[in-house]
């Protein structure tokens, strides 16, 4: 239904200068994608505050729901840098944030929803010179403390930064450094049976197209290297 | 990738050039055909009546004439732009007229109008939507072709036979309630816009479809019980004060026009063709409608059945549809009048259009008077005022598109879109014009808040407190508590009490505790059953030093702090057992190994969702060790280990219930514990201390509802990606069969034995991955079952207890009967609960209606087995919601 209005699930004209992958190939993976970019976040903003925004567009009926969130964090210092990611497990549940979340408030802030290729390791980090986000460095208006709320108190503001940049003190770098959130479910008992053999059980089948197609990407971007 | 800033500027350079590449593309060169698309689905926007003979002629001026494209632009302005369907009408009628010299640039119309050939051509556009069964573009399309009809373009005679196809459907045996529903809706509207002239030429037909479509309506009158936005558990009245029923209302309408032999007072609605003088039919006649058959439903069976030979497939099917209303038959629209009718039907056409875009949606909505005769809303202030005498109804446009929205947001069981469309729907027009649409809003919320006195539904009350949030997080948390301080005078259980506590709670989940605390008045902020005192943190048991098992806690936390192995910790948790099973507790030690180890992993994870995603997936093993009983209390059943497991967490995060909701989930998620074990804990932990409601006698709260919704949802869910999957495999096999059969004729040595043998290619095996995946989908159904089984019965503890049953509710028998209803103003706390345990399952019926029905027979024998043979008001009650749900009551 796009005759007379455009629709607000369509992915943005971003491109992630590291994934290298061509227009063509990266509208494919967007047209199934289940992982947004969320941007404009303030930071002091919570993975709570997030998870119950975009649980409202989750399906578990529908075997949907939020598979994980990934906080973006400031290269140096370890604290939120205003982005994160949201991953589901449907490709319907992200287009419904599209249409129904993105540019609406979280945390008092105007938030922005963009689908995204999927989350891989390194990319919780900021990628600008300061270790924050490339696009806040272009930006040219003064955000205070990019906070929401949580900056203006002044009383609990001191506390709250402490709280703030300890959360992540702990993150990590490197493969299974962000937890995967937890796959669809399997049978648990397997006694013994001949699928063990072949190395890869049958049930397997939808994590291993899942993985199929991030380590194409991979593969491609090994090429282009 | 470490050389940074020259590959940064390649990438902005890069950026920039796609950019371009994307513009261009997305401004394509219009051509003639998809310039007089546009202009028809454009038109109207400036002035309608002005612009209408100015487009017949551009249309008519097009060289060569593409009826295609023409009819295209009807087809998608009708459809996709209801408010302008009275004009497309006027449009089409003035390209009906034959024009002299029609003959100069269009040799093909010579035989026929221009107008004919278009319907000609929109008619095939219409026979695709009836063969898809698009309802809504099929009742779109019958509006449009009953204003062709008073327009006199189409004959009468041939829109007689057109609705009595739809109202023909009513009488199919078995007819699904959607079906019904849509077909007896798509014959109403289009009696209603056309009625007068098809009474003048066949009163008998437009009696007929009138009459079948009040037969239907009384046919399934029961399940109106279930659905209704205000709750009587003791009355079967169908009829409510404050709320209406779409085909209730459609049939009074209809019955009243029809007595009125459809004479209307003043217009109420837009006719602009009446204003042209009546076509000359003379040479080819009206255009006659060809004769429609509406085709039966398709219903792709996959075959799956359950392990007990259940159908497995679920069939979700509508209800009647109730629409509150809020305000006075002034200020908004009575919708058994026809005007008020036509605009609640546009209104909820164009949310339902543009759910693709709420911004626009919202534009759209605000700019709907225009479409309508001038004076049908209150004109702007500042606006010049309505021609005396034209509409004179003088409606609130705010009020009435804010009524609408909230209706379509409070549908039951379900909502047609994710409530949190609605939502921001509402969000986007209070940003458009937030000083008329504002106050809109804020009576809305006061007579909704009124309504929970009198019943409004637990389930709407419970959409209620979520919209309320997510608006008040939009906008400031503007709201004035201060005129609720009166209401903490009432029962703490009191439906308007647990609004105020479960908005403020939502409210604090998408933002902070002391930013939602400081919203509210002195006396809110004290009343720690308002609002808690203290920010929902967690709550680990065994912090403080002077409890007796700090020690034991902190040497568990300390190993899981310093990343530990899985196997490490757990032959620490066994020593503990030994060492701890010495000094007394009064808890099973199982137990309390259980609780030290599950909190302190939960401890770690606290700091945030992805903290505690790390932590089980760590300690993945050790979770999984704990919950099959293995590691501690190889004795103990699984089962109560799980039960402990949920337990020790929901403690945790006592003071955080959304928490409880997402550790729950993710446990579920990594299959430490099956919704079962979920449905379990929450029907034997709705009593006693641990109930983190405080409700002390059997009874579920919203929190307690939406635990069990996590994990009926999860269960259902499972099954429904399983059936995707086996579907797919079996799509693989027959795809790679059908591929070896068209490769026969090469591979012959192979395939020709084969082919004699079985000429219907049924593969003797099945692939091993299809085979484990009807394994899975076997198991997983049985435990959709369960779950579902479970609830039900745990229903029945709460609401029909035997005798012998602990922590009985006295109440639950009480609270239904009619008497007791009235005197709910002295009501207490428990008979509150009572009352809301029965919405709860009220709900759990309705929304899990399409899985209920497939497991009718096994889910009641088993869990209605107490309350057999029972006489009981309760057990009656419970029995006769349950056989609405599942069909059995008529």
């Amino acid at each position: 239904m796009a005759h007379v209005v455009q629709a607000l699930d369509q992915p943005s004209n971003y491109k992630d200068s590291q994934a290298r992958v061509d227009r063509s190939k990266q509208n494919e993976l967007l047209s199934r994608s289940t992982t947004l970019y969320i941007g404009n976040l303030s930071f002091y903003t919570t993975e709570e505050q997030i998870y119950e925004l975009f649980t409202k567009c989750a399906s578990p009926e529908d075997g949907g729901g939020i598979k994980r969130i990934i906080m973006g964090l400031d290269r140096n210092t370890r604290t939120p840098c205003g982005f994160c990611f949201v991953e589901y497990y449907t490709h319907a549940e992200a287009l419904a944030s599209m249409r129904y979340v993105s540019g609406t408030k979280l945390d008092e802030r105007i938030i922005r929803c963009d689908l995204d290729l999927g989350y891989k390791e390194g990319r919780q980090f900021g990628r600008g010179k300061s270790g924050g986000q490339v696009r806040d460095e272009h930006r040219q208006d003064y955000d205070p403390g990019r906070g929401g709320w949580g900056a203006q108190a002044q009383r609990l503001e001191i506390e709250r930064r402490r709280e703030v940049e300890e959360r992540y003190a702990d993150a990590t770098e490197g493969p299974g450094a962000v937890a995967g959130g937890g796959e669809d479910w399997k049978e648990t008992e397997v006694p013994g049976e001949v699928t063990h053999k072949r190395g890869r059980s049958p049930e397997d089948e939808g994590d291993n197209t899942r993985l199929g197609h991030r380590s194409r990407i991979d593969d491609i971007e090994a090429e282009r290297m | 990738m470490s050389n940074e800033r020259p590959h940064r500027g390649g990438y902005r350079k890069r950026y920039n050039r796609e950019d371009h590449d994307h513009d261009r593309r997305r401004e394509p060169v219009e051509t003639p055909e998809q310039k007089i698309r546009t202009s028809i689905i454009k038109m109207g926007e400036v002035d309608p009546l002005q612009e209408i003979p100015r487009l017949a002629q551009q249309i008519r001026e097009q060289v060569p004439v593409v009826v295609p494209a023409i009819s295209e632009g009807f087809r998608i302005g009708v459809t996709e732009q209801p408010y302008k369907i009275p004009y497309y009408a006027a449009l089409l009628r003035l390209l009906h007229d034959q024009v002299e010299g029609d003959t100069n640039g269009a040799p093909s119309s010579t035989s026929s109008s221009l107008g004919k050939q278009i319907l000609e051509d929109f008619w095939k556009g219409f026979q695709a939507f009836l063969d898809k069964l698009a309802w809504r573009e099929i009742r779109l399309c019958i509006q449009f072709f009953a204003h062709l009809m008073a327009a006199k373009v189409i004959s009468v005679q041939s829109m007689v036979y057109l609705l009595q196809a739809f109202s023909t459907v009513l009488d199919e045996f078995g007819v699904s309630y959607s079906r019904g529903k849509r077909a007896a809706l798509c014959a109403a509207e289009g009696l209603m816009i056309a009625g007068a002239p098809l009474k003048t030429v066949s009163a008998s037909s437009v009696a007929g479809i009138i009459n079948a479509i009040q037969m239907y309506n009384e046919s399934i009158v029961t399940s109106k019980f279930l659905i209704q936005p205000m709750m009587s558990l003791c009355s079967d009245a169908t009829s409510l004060d404050n709320a209406d029923e779409l085909l209730d209302t459609a049939l009074i309408l209809l019955k009243s026009l029809e007595a009125s032999n459809f004479a209307e007072s003043s217009p109420a609605f837009p006719r602009p063709y009446l204003e042209y003088p009546d076509p000359e039919n003379t040479t080819s006649g009206p255009f006659e409608l060809p004769s429609i058959l509406v085709p039966p439903e398709v219903i792709e069976l996959d075959g799956l059945a359950t392990d007990a030979g259940e159908d497995a497939q679920i069939k979700k099917e509508d209800w009647p549809e109730y629409y509150l209303h809020l305000f006075d038959n002034t200020i908004t629209p009575d919708p058994t009048t026809l005007p008020g009718f036509i605009v609640r039907s546009n209104l909820l056409d164009i949310i339902d259009i543009f759910e693709v875009n709420r911004k626009e949606c919202a534009r759209l909505l605000l700019e709907y008077p225009k479409w309508n005769i001038p004076g049908t809303f209150k004109p702007q202030p500042g606006a010049p005022a309505a021609e005396e005498g034209l509409g004179g109804k003088d409606w609130q446009l705010e009020s009435t598109i804010i009524e609408t929205i909230l209706g379509s947001l409070f549908i039951l069981p379900d909502p047609s879109a994710k409530s949190v469309y609605q939502i921001s729907l509402i969000t986007e027009l209070c940003k458009l014009s937030p000083s008329t649409v504002g106050p809109a809003v804020g009576k809305s919320i006061r007579k909704l808040y009124n309504a929970l006195s009198d019943g409004l539904d637990t389930e709407i009350a419970r959409r209620f407190a979520e919209w309320f949030a997510v608006h008040m997080s939009n906008f400031g948390f503007q709201w004035v508590w201060k005129e609720w301080l009166p209401d903490l005078a009432l029962t703490e259980q009191h439906p308007k009490r647990a609004f105020m506590r479960r908005a403020l709670e939502f409210e604090m989940r998408l933002s902070y505790h002391d930013r939602i605390l400081k919203t509210l008045p002195e006396p809110m902020q004290l009343d720690p059953t308002v609002i808690s005192d203290q920010a929902p943190g967690p709550d680990f048991e065994y912090d403080e030093p002077t409890h007796p098992h700090h020690d034991a806690a902190q040497s568990v936390l300390n190993l899981l702090r310093g990343r530990s192995k899985a196997d490490e910790v757990m032959s620490h948790l066994d020593s503990l057992r030994d060492t701890l099973e010495i000094s007394d507790t009064h808890m099973n030690i199982d137990t309390l190994i259980r609780f030290i180890a599950v909190q302190s992993l939960l401890s770690i994870g606290s700091r945030s969702f992805s903290h505690l995603l790390n932590a089980i997936e760590r300690y993945l093993p050790l979770l999984r060790g704990l919950a099959n009983g293995g590691i501690v209390g190889a004795g103990s059943g699984s089962s109560e280990a799980k039960q402990d497991i949920l337990s020790a967490a929901a403690a945790f995060w006592k003071r955080n219930r959304q928490m409880v909701n997402i550790v729950f989930d993710k446990l579920m998620q990594y299959q430490i514990v099956d919704p079962t074990d979920v449905v379990a804990w929450t029907f034997t932990n709705v009593a006693g201390d641990s109930h983190l409601s405080g409700m002390r006698p059997l009874s579920l709260s919203a929190f307690e509802w939406d635990l069990l919704k996590g994990a009926l949802d999860k269960a259902n869910g499972r099954v429904m990606i399983s059936r995707r999957k086996v579907a797919a495999l079996r799509k693989e096999e027959d795809d790679t069969i059908a591929r070896a059969k068209a490769s026969g004729g090469a591979d012959v040595a192979s395939m020709e034995v084969d082919a004699d043998a079985k000429p219907d290619e049924t593969p003797a095996v099945e692939s091993p991955a299809l085979v484990t995946a009807l394994k899975a989908f076997t198991s997983l159904t049985r435990e959709q079952k369960a779950a579902l089984s479970r609830t039900l019965e745990g229903f029945v503890s709460c609401l029909a207890p035997s005798v012998s049953d602990m922590h009985q509710n006295p109440h639950a028998g009480k609270v239904i009967t009619q008497d007791a209803w009235d005197g709910r103003a002295n009501w207490n706390a428990d008979e509150w609960n009572a009352w809301e345990t029965w919405g709860w399952y009220r709900h759990y019926c309705r929304v899990y209606s399409p899985y209920l029905r497939n497991y009718a027979t096994t889910l009641s024998t088993v869990a209605f087995a107490k309350i057999e043979g029972s006489t009981e008001p309760p057990a009656e009650l419970m029995k006769k919601i349950w056989n609405i749900t599942t069909g059995q009551e008529s």
